[in-house]
């Protein structure tokens, strides 16, 4: 009983770290790319007369095409352990050693595929505002793309991994997770790319590209597509960005995906541990209800406690740094 | 993410010789890789290599149907379009193949393509609730046929992928080597990709509607060599392991072929193919 709760305690800690790795380089490899978001910049440039040197990776929005690159790196990780674990019958995670990088390599191949056909079909469907294709611009970008997706899908192929095998690695079979590697690696990579976009974006824009407007202050369609143009010194390019944003955005963004990975999971940990439902689960018992409820009530807590901090800080900020534009 | 150029204009004739325009009008190819893929996916026993082209044909229809859906202003939209045509596939394929023992006569099963006559009413249905004016109104021209389309080749390609991976259209085997394994992830995800990247990739004023194909074709490659490695695992086909291998060597060719194909299109069609070089600085 005690041991199977630390071990599981320790894995739920080893998956909120891996998360937080993920959505960091996440944020960062979409900064690379000039995914989602900020990407409508990269478009509206040339149209505007803005021709640019940006890199335009419209394989589609951040949660699609992360589920994308998890999914394959899931499933070739399945079929390698399919044939790599009658090997090593009694350590099957020796497979793990080989499967979860080579099954994230062919996702990177893939990545890298999918971001070399959107840039060049973006940028010849803007021939009539003369946007050259720059071949630089091209192959730069493609080598920090491939690199920073590497690290998130493997950070949520070895998390899939541990789930699907959780119980086995903890102890008990019966908490092994009951969908396969590659539904886990589609349903994680949504997440991350959910979080990547909708944390990381604010950043990427707000940090970078607008840092000279006043705090707050909406941008006129005018300045849509300057911003791609110059930097402080010199023409801009993505690979700068994504040093700056390594600075601050990246990390934010991890954090936020780490916490929601760290809370989540621990509040089933507290209710399974104090209800009492380790190590023999039993399910649709009073013993299992008590368990949802003590998770439920932990998660509104949590929720109350992160609401209240929030108010506090951004109240704080705004008696800080000064009035918003408008108000 | 994706911003609507703001003026869709029609495409120009193509004065340039086509790299690849194979067949020409979007009804003519409609029409035939629908019969192609269907005769295709009703055959069971058929090798996988034979699949993987009706797939092919499939995911060209596909496109099709999700660039002429977005093309009139959906910028915003195209990922979920192709998303919308999958998700009806699957539910198309669950349909067809608890449908698929009826009428079944050794390895060739009508019956499937129930499941992909009612996913294009079900499409034609909420076409025609979108665009009529007392409900949605959202005015889409030609919004309902191409989401009938939608709904029919999502099936078809889901239905193929399955045939290919299993090696029979049986709902326990599909259950069982496709759904279980989790293989249906890497389906849904690589089918939606395959006909919503392309135009999505290539969206702009200038985008060119053979260029675009180049794209599909191309993935439809990338999803045969994950397939066949898929099917070589499963070990499920009647043909062995060269069955799988056949699969993979055809989707390796077909990739470089039209990966090459569309990488020269763009290099030639661009405004300036250049090394490197500053931007224009503006007045």
């Amino acid at each position: 009983m005690g041991l199977i709760v630390v071990l599981l305690f320790a894995w739920m800690l080893v998956i909120a770290f891996l998360a937080f790795v993920a959505c960091t380089f996440e944020d960062l490899e979409s900064d690379i790319g000039s995914q989602s978001n900020p990407n409508s910049q990269v478009q509206l440039a040339a149209q505007v007369g803005q021709v640019h040197r940006f890199f335009n990776k419209a394989i589609s929005g951040e949660p699609l095409s992360n589920a994308l690159y998890c999914a394959t790196a899931g499933t070739i990780t399945w079929m390698l352990l399919q044939k790599l674990e009658p090997f090593v019958p009694d350590a099957p995670w020796k497979a793990a050693v080989l499967a979860i990088p080579v099954g994230v390599l062919g996702a990177a191949m893939v990545h890298l595929i999918f971001s070399t056909t959107a840039h060049c079909g973006r940028t010849v469907a803007q021939k009539r505002f003369e946007q050259p294709l720059y071949l630089d611009v091209l192959y730069g970008h493609l080598l920090p793309i491939a690199t920073h997706g590497y690290m998130t899908t493997f950070c949520i192929t070895t998390i899939a991994y541990i789930q699907s095998n959780l119980g086995t690695l903890s102890g008990n079979p019966a908490l092994n997770h009951p969908f396969a590697l590659p539904m886990l690696g589609f349903i994680w990579g949504i997440t991350v790319g959910s979080i990547g976009s909708s944390t990381g974006d604010v950043h990427y824009g707000t940090e970078r590209e607008f840092q000279d407007r006043p705090f707050g202050e909406g941008k006129r369609v005018i300045y849509h597509g300057k911003i791609t143009r110059y930097a402080e010194c010199g023409i801009r390019t993505q690979r700068d960005i994504a040093g700056f944003c390594a600075k601050f955005g990246g990390p934010v963004t991890g954090m936020t995906f780490g916490l929601i990975i760290l809370f989540e999971n621990w509040r089933n940990m507290v209710g399974m541990v104090l209800a009492g439902f380790l190590p023999d689960l039993p399910a649709f018992t009073p013993t299992g209800d008590m368990t949802a409820v003590i998770s439920i009530v932990a998660g509104l807590l949590i929720i109350a406690a992160l609401a209240l901090g929030n108010l506090t800080f951004v109240r704080w900020v705004r008696k800080r740094c000064g009035p918003f534009v408008g108000e | 993410m994706t911003v609507t150029p703001a003026a869709v204009e029609e495409e120009a004739p193509a004065e340039k010789k086509l790299d690849f325009s194979f067949p020409p009008g979007e009804t003519e190819l409609g029409i035939i890789a629908g019969i192609i893929s269907a005769v295709v996916v009703t055959l069971a026993a058929l090798p996988a290599v034979i699949k993987g082209a009706a797939l092919i044909f499939a995911i060209l229809w596909g496109m099709d149907s999700v660039r002429k859906t977005s093309k009139y202003g959906l910028g915003t939209g195209v990922p979920s379009i192709g998303v919308l045509a999958i998700g009806y596939g699957v539910i198309g394929t669950l349909m067809g193949l608890a449908l698929a023992e009826y009428g079944r006569a050794g390895q060739f099963y009508p019956g499937v393509l129930v499941g992909v006559l009612v996913m294009g009413g079900i499409g034609l249905i909420s076409g025609i609730m979108s665009n009529h004016e007392k409900l949605v109104a959202m005015k889409i021209p030609h919004l309902e046929r191409a989401m009938m389309e939608l709904g029919m080749t999502g099936t078809l390609i889901i239905l193929l992928e399955c045939s290919i991976v299993t090696g029979s259209l049986n709902f326990g085997a599909v259950l069982e080597d496709v759904i279980e394994t989790g293989v249906i992830a890497l389906m849904f995800i690589f089918s939606a990709f395959a006909i919503f990247h392309p135009y999505n990739a290539c969206l702009g004023p200038d985008e060119r509607r053979e260029r675009t194909r180049m794209v599909a074709v191309e993935i439809g490659g990338l999803i045969c060599i994950l397939l066949g490695f898929a099917q070589i695992v499963i070990g499920t086909s009647p043909y062995g392991i060269l069955d799988g291998v056949s699969l993979v060597v055809f989707g390796a060719v077909i990739w470089i072929v039209f990966f090459r194909m569309f990488i020269r299109a763009c290099f030639k069609e661009a405004y300036a193919t250049v090394g490197t070089g500053l931007i224009k600085t503006l007045g």
